[in-house]
């Protein structure tokens, strides 16, 4: 059989960075094909190569034996490749009817969107999903959206559907769901790359393709491989994410929130009634799907956002809707989930980062003048501290690599919290060994009695860190569960909102 | 004062606003879909004032005003080429690039009317006649005020609900508003936002360049320095008044149309009162209605108005 | 092989540099074409240019006094773009400080030189501030921009100047509209006998090293760096942006304002509506050209003095007229923006698969 798409020899450099080195693999009719790897191993730039978004510097890339001029995703489109992003690509102002025939030939040039809403209908039909197509796209669920995007796909007739990381805001059911679905588009003889560097699964896949550092290091058949094999591949060596957890004396609360409600910058609510407990020494997790009210928790925690009512009790001081400088100075650290645009000013370099919030405080700053020498040693000090690779404290932050960046703002707020420490998504991005690092410099803090709250889309990572996983859905906390007792079943039953013990017979079909 | 509130003062009095707001509508019209492609140009005052100039200009030389609306369209449409080919194609920051056009403006138009025109005495030109529709032009009230006007006037409120069917019943008009809110979409689906950007700044510029020739070649016979005052930046304004749609731009640029035209008014009857006041009024109210405009309702500014797109990388 | 380009992550300082020096040439270009096209002579006229501009020490000294205003309002946008807080409202600030200082002037304009005019300075840093700081505060509180805001405060505050000068502040004796003239005493001591350049330019200079220890050395100049680069970023790490965008007008405004004390004290011994020819525009222009950099700015603002004086010779040399040095002086800005983008870019000989 011949191969559908073929990818050979390709090579993708940006600045002095290799992303893709050499990268070569095929794709056949009907299979499920994963590309395996470890964020920066150069899953989204091959996938983005063979979208026709980047142009590969080298290597070509063909689809049924004719070679692809890639140069714009036009040219992949033509060809039958579809591509859903992780970070969706929509206009969340208008219609899903709009999202989906803007750019094809539905749109006519006087708008007549009707004509195009049977054949979207039909393909909602074939595979069991339920969307109002003129609904706002803002209006939807995360799940809901990515319907949008394989629809658009779809709509344009992709043969080869390429989802970057798909599961990554889904509960555990929806994923499952999703996967049936793949199944079916399989047996329909659409071809799918499946983006991930989840274990699970990739093992649901047919084929496995794991690139390391920017190389193909091997493709094996699932069924003939292992987990422990394809980790292997993926790392390079043998990695442990569950540190061992030591025991940890759980102090008083620190951080106490009660009936916490906020809305987002539209007006709409997104915390409705928050009620949670840091205590010391503790790390507190919260689950949920992306868009319950994560970040406006973070935000409203942190003075960056106003409270529309409730309390937030730092030990005995009322810290709800102070600025943010007086929520620091109580004691508070936070680490935001978008680094270069919220964490860092990415156009400073690496020292005056690492005083950002403290740039008016001694020993940093005397009468309003900056003391360059004390800002100087102790950013060398940070960063031997904590790793940072950089060619000196006067590198521009821009230039950093995530991790890198993740750890400059890590360090600047280990040392300035004192008793708290929020972080939203503090892993994402980043490789293995920086995720190991993060994790053993949170544990540390924890037994020097900080209270820790932490919220990741990893349900791996929560399990792995948290005393105490909580879970969020639309603005609540909807479940508690304690180390040691954490049903994942229920966990992401709740992360969908079905709060019954029983699980809700119609759970699967409902995203 | 009795005086000010007799009919054919109140006619005169709207027939004027109508006739003021023409310029305005035209060039907050073509700024509008500029803006809803998501770049943001200030340079509006100078595509105004280079478009008036060159209507004086081209009709001048060729005695014609069809020709010298033609030349204003064009100088339009090249002060818009020279935004969109700095934002979108150089990425260059927007704001200072839209300044910049104002300067160039400000500068070559009075340069080259110095050199040209300044020599001969008292260059005029012919100003467009009024064109009163028959039949229409005789309803009490509405005729006097609506249909008793020049023809560019006319197709400026002709272009109010063009420019609503543009953005929003056909497939361009779709494109340019999906540019303005996520221009990776555009990009995604294999379609050209560059193409799509020029497209629509230099429409938006010929809009600007029809509002300058009506301040020349459509009102008066003379050209003199910054002769657009200060109407290419109350398009600015008068687009986040009418918060980015044609309906509330119309009335946005009625109201200051209306102050402009009571103050000529006022002005013209002698009220004992500093005309400064008058003519800074617009400016002021300008101010207050951008304050107003904050305090109330979801804005319907484009989501990445200003920001240039850039193809993933960081 | 051939010739590889690649983006850069941060931008060649030394290219930004040369970019200007790219701009003035495409611009030299240019304005030969519209002299060419004026009918002048290409060499009697940049010869006049020159001549205007820096032939000779008495046009240098000239020079540098029609400089003075332009540092001044440089260094105003400057501080300004740097917070990325868009102030196109110079020129009236200017205005305000002028009228601020000559109300000041009328009030107690009888003390000694030695005492009136250090209060001269600061009225009209007040008035020029309070304005752009309205302007400020609408942004702070009210989320206006400060684009429009700025740039219709520019158009009341003309108007509010010609009230003044055809009501309270009239001068009888003129058919101009125009203030009386003001006491020997109280205008700018000239610093060197025989020329013109008079305290304002050393004010001005003295203007330059305040912002520039301001915005490098000082915790305030850091958060307004921060505020430019990451509003949000500067937010989450507890920077009161809305307070510092109405200190930076604040600021930028009084630095605006001495221009106007320079120019009604210094240059012209009265109040009218001309002590500004568009400074506070062209002030826009220094600024992006000297990349934002206060101690850059006063070379820049030197050059463009000297436009100034040079476009003056010119029309009297040639005929054309002088308003061609505005038009080119925008020509440079757009040369040079377009200069500027080559600095994102890395240019090698050689293939990209090395």
């Amino acid at each position: 059989m011949q191969p559908l798409l073929k990818v050979e020899n390709v090579t993708k450099r940006f600045h002095q960075v290799v992303a893709n080195d050499s990268v070569s693999f095929e794709v056949m009719p009907g299979e499920i094909h994963c590309l395996l790897g470890e964020n920066g191993a150069g899953k989204s730039t091959i996938a983005e190569c063979i979208y026709g978004f980047y142009k590969p510097d080298k290597g070509s890339i063909s689809v049924n034996g004719e070679v692809l001029d890639l140069d714009s995703p036009a040219e992949a489109i033509r060809h039958g490749i579809g591509m859903v992003h992780q970070h969706f690509v929509l206009v969340t102002s208008m219609t899903v009817l709009e999202n989906i025939v803007i750019g094809t030939d539905a749109a006519t040039a006087i708008l007549n969107l009707q004509s195009a809403t049977d054949r979207i209908k039909a393909i909602c039909a074939r595979y069991e999903v339920e969307i109002d197509l003129n609904s706002k796209v803002w209006q939807l669920t995360v799940g809901q959206q990515q319907w949008v995007e394989i629809l658009k796909a779809l709509f344009l007739g992709a043969r080869l559907l390429i989802m970057d990381e798909p599961t990554a805001v889904l509960t555990p059911q929806e994923s499952r769901r999703l996967f049936k679905i793949f199944r079916e588009m399989t047996g329909d003889g659409m071809s799918i790359i499946l983006i991930s560097h989840k274990l699970d699964e990739v093992m649901q896949s047919d084929r496995v393709t794991v690139l390391r550092k920017g190389k193909r290091v091997g493709t094996v058949v699932t069924r003939d491989s292992s987990k422990s094999e394809l980790t292997n591949l993926m790392v390079g060596r043998d990695v442990n994410l569950n540190l061992v957890r030591e025991r940890s004396d759980v102090g008083l609360p620190m951080l106490v929130v009660s009936g916490l409600h906020a809305a987002n910058d539209f007006g709409t609510d997104k915390l409705n009634g928050v009620d949670l407990t840091l205590n010391r020494g503790e790390i507190v997790g919260i689950a949920g799907v992306a868009g319950n009210g994560q970040k406006e928790l973070f935000e409203t925690l942190m003075g960056v956002r106003r409270a529309t009512s409730g309390r937030v009790m730092l030990a005995d001081q009322d810290i709800t809707n102070k600025t943010p400088r007086e929520v620091q100075q109580a004691g508070i650290g936070h680490v935001p989930d978008d680094r270069f645009a919220e964490g860092l000013i990415p156009d400073f370099d690496i020292q005056s980062n690492l005083v950002l919030g403290v740039h008016r405080d001694q020993p940093f700053a005397r009468r309003g003048f900056l003391k360059f020498g004390q800002i100087r040693s102790f950013a060398k000090q940070a960063m031997d501290e904590f790793a940072i690779q950089a060619p000196s404290a006067q590198t521009i932050c821009r230039t950093l690599s995530g991790g890198n960046a993740q750890k400059v703002i890590v360090a600047r707020e280990f040392a300035q919290a004192s008793r708290v420490i929020l972080a939203n998504q503090p892993s994402r991005g980043l490789d293995v060994g920086v995720i190991e690092y993060m994790h053993k410099r949170l544990f540390e803090k924890r037994k020097e009695g900080f209270a820790i709250l932490i919220a990741s889309e990893e349900l791996d990572e929560l399990l792995a860190l948290s005393d105490r996983i909580l879970v969020l859905f639309k603005g609540q906390i909807v479940g508690e569960f304690s180390h040691g007792a954490v049903d994942l079943e229920r966990v992401g039953l709740l992360m969908a909102g079905h709060f019954d013990d029983a699980p809700n017979p119609n759970a699967d079909r409902s995203l | 004062m009795n005086e000010l509130f007799t009919e054919t003062i109140l006619i005169a009095v709207l027939a004027a606003t109508v006739r003021i707001a023409t310029p305005l509508i035209f060039a907050a019209l073509g700024e509008l879909i500029t803006e809803r492609a998501g770049i943001l140009n200030l340079g509006v005052e100078g595509t105004m004032l280079m478009a008036a100039f060159a209507g004086f200009a081209g009709s001048f030389a060729t005695g014609s005003t069809w020709a010298g609306l033609l030349a204003a369209m064009l100088a339009g449409a090249m002060m818009a080429f020279l935004m969109v080919f700095m934002a979108a194609t150089l990425k260059v920051e927007q704001v200072v690039t839209g300044l910049a056009l104002n300067l160039l403006a400000a500068g070559m138009s009075l340069y080259l009317f110095k050199v040209y025109f300044e020599t001969q005495s008292m260059p005029m030109t012919e100003v467009m006649p009024f064109m009163p529709i028959p039949y229409l032009a005789d309803i009490p009230w509405l005729g006097p005020i609506m249909f008793q006007q020049k023809g560019l006037t006319y197709l400026a409120f002709l272009m109010v609900p063009a420019v609503w069917f543009f953005l929003y019943r056909t497939k361009w008009g779709l494109e340019i508003r999906v540019l303005g809110e996520n221009p990776k979409v555009i990009d995604t689906k294999g379609m050209s936002v560059t193409l799509r950007q020029y497209g629509a700044v230099i429409m938006g510029g010929v809009l600007v360049g029809l509002g300058g020739a009506f301040v020349t070649i459509g009102s008066v016979v003379r050209f003199v320095p910054d002769i657009t005052a200060g109407r290419g930046w109350l398009a600015l304004v008068i687009v986040i008044a009418g918060n980015w749609r044609p309906s509330g731009i119309l009335l946005a640029a009625l109201v200051f149309a209306f102050l402009d035209a009571l103050q000529l008014q006022i002005q013209g009857v002698g009220v004992d009162l500093p005309y400064q006041i008058f003519l800074a009024l617009p400016y002021v109210m300008a101010v207050v209605l951008m304050v107003l405009k904050s305090r109330g309702g979801r804005s319907e500014q484009p989501g990445r108005l200003g920001i240039p797109y850039f193809r993933g990388e960081r | 092989m051939g010739i590889v380009v690649e983006k850069r992550l941060t931008p060649s300082t030394s290219w930004q540099v040369a970019s200007i020096i790219l701009a003035l040439l495409a611009s030299g270009l240019v304005s030969a074409l519209l002299l060419k096209s004026a009918g002048a002579d290409l060499g009697t006229a940049f010869g006049a240019l020159w001549d205007g501009a820096f032939g000779g020490w008495r046009a240098s000294w000239k020079t540098l006094v029609k400089a003075t205003p332009l540092i001044l309002t440089g260094v105003a946008v400057a501080v300004a773009f740097r917070a990325r807080i868009w102030n196109i409202g110079a020129e009236g600030q200017l205005f305000m400080g002028a009228i601020m200082s000559y109300w000041v002037y009328t009030l107690v304009g009888t003390l000694p030189p030695i005492i009136l005019i250090p209060i001269l300075f600061i009225a009209g840093f007040v008035g020029g501030g309070l304005y752009g700081g309205l302007a400020g505060w609408l942004k702070a509180r009210f989320q206006v921009s400060e684009i429009l805001t700025t740039v219709m405060l520019n158009y009341v505050a003309t108007y509010f100047l010609s009230f003044l000068l055809i009501g309270p502040w009239r001068n009888p004796d003129s058919f101009f509209q125009q203030s009386p003239p003001i006491d020997r005493a109280a205008r700018l001591p000239n610093l060197i006998g025989g020329t013109k350049l008079h305290l304002g330019f050393l004010v001005a200079i003295l203007a330059v090293a305040v912002i520039y220890v301001l915005i490098s050395r000082t915790s305030l100049g850091y958060e307004i760096r921060a505020m430019g680069m990451n509003a949000k970023a500067a937010r989450f790490k507890g920077i009161n942006v809305e307070r510092t965008a109405v200190i930076v007008m604040l600021i930028s405004g009084g630095v605006a304002g001495l221009a106007g004390v320079t120019e009604v004290f210094g240059v012209q011994g009265k109040l009218k509506p001309d002590i500004s020819v568009g400074f506070g525009f062209t002030g826009i222009i220094i600024a992006v050209l000297a990349l934002l950099n206060p101690i850059a700015i006063i070379f820049v603002a030197i050059l463009f003095g000297g436009f100034v004086n040079g476009g003056i010779k010119l029309q009297v040399a040639t005929g054309v007229p002088s308003t061609l040095t505005d038009a080119i002086q925008a020509i440079i800005l757009l040369f040079f923006l377009t200069a500027a983008v080559l600095a994102r870019y890395k240019f090698r000989l050689g293939t990209k698969d090395e």
